[in-house]
């Protein structure tokens, strides 16, 4: 039962390109309450020995977003829609980044988003999806790569 | 007294930072900033259908929070590592508080490093999320 289409295990989304716009990244670190301004002023970052802002560390699933967006607006479907996410019933489980250099202000960066695995959970009351994000540069090679499980608590009549 | 990565010790505890109250508009203004436009956060109406009594909070929005006690510390630039997971869910109008504590040094490819134990906790005390943090500790 379920409610992820787990034949979609192993699936991967072809590179969208993503460009990171400055008014997005000081929109989102104040938001969350950021005061450092190299997060949110390009002429503090610099002085800072940065080309533009820095994003904060949070960032990948903002630009995860974007070529999410992106990818729709040209008919490929987001990796929440292929697995068949329903937003009634889904909690984020966890998320982690792996980070191998900066992502500013600026960069065009490419994501590839992969669709892991599925597991079951307290006697198929839960169920997991693992899914993993790569973020790439051109030229500095991968900037950061992200996991995350989302978890659906299952309605009665999908369990079992 | 002020640590520095070059010089923590297990043990050591980084500047709390306390965010909220977690309004309705923060959740608004999270949901256009991050792109994440999951109902469940900002629509009552979605939410009671959904068999739900209110909306509640991102959980990314206090992961966000937990990176900035990493990185107000020790310096975006010295960031290798955020993970964290989801133990419960928090509250529109909470208050979360954000904790980190030094809890291993070690060698990586021959560099030194810190892990700091992250948490984040709502006002009665209810932890909702409890994470990690790899920092450079060069």
């Amino acid at each position: 039962m379920g409610i992820f289409d787990r034949n979609t295990a192993e699936h991967e989304t072809a590179p969208i390109n993503v460009t990171v716009e400055r008014g997005a990244v000081a929109f989102f670190a104040e938001t969350i309450g950021e005061t450092n301004p190299i997060h949110f002023d390009a002429d503090a970052a610099r002085a800072a020995g940065h080309p533009d802002v820095v994003t904060p560390a949070t960032y990948p699933v903002v630009i995860e977003m974007a070529a999410a967006k992106i990818g729709k607006r040209n008919g490929v479907p987001d990796t929440q829609d292929v697995i068949k996410v329903d937003n009634r019933y889904v909690l984020h489980g966890s998320e982690s980044y792996t980070y191998h250099g900066p992502i500013y202000a600026g960069d065009t960066v490419e994501v590839i988003s992969r669709v892991k695995s599925f597991a079951d959970a307290k006697g198929g009351a839960l169920e997991i999806a693992n899914l993993e994000l790569e973020i790439r540069h051109p030229e500095r090679g991968v900037l950061a790569v992200a996991e995350r499980t989302l978890i659906h608590r299952l309605p009665k009549e999908k369990q079992g | 007294m002020t640590i520095s990565p070059e010089t923590a010790a297990v043990g050591d505890t980084l500047p709390t930072i306390t965010f909220g109250p977690v309004s309705r508009t923060k959740l608004a203004l999270y949901a256009g900033a991050s792109g994440d436009h999951n109902p469940i956060h900002i629509d009552l109406d979605f939410v009671k259908r959904a068999g739900l009594d209110d909306v509640f909070a991102h959980g990314m929005l206090s992961m966000a929070q937990l990176g900035r006690v990493a990185t107000d510390w020790a310096g975006s630039d010295r960031l290798r590592g955020l993970s964290t997971r989801f133990t419960a869910i928090t509250p529109v109008n909470a208050t979360v508080t954000c904790e980190g504590r030094v809890t291993e040094r070690f060698e990586q490819d021959g560099t030194p490093m810190l892990r700091v134990a992250l948490t984040a906790k709502v006002d009665d005390g209810t932890q909702t999320l409890r994470g990690e943090a790899l920092v450079s500790a060069a």
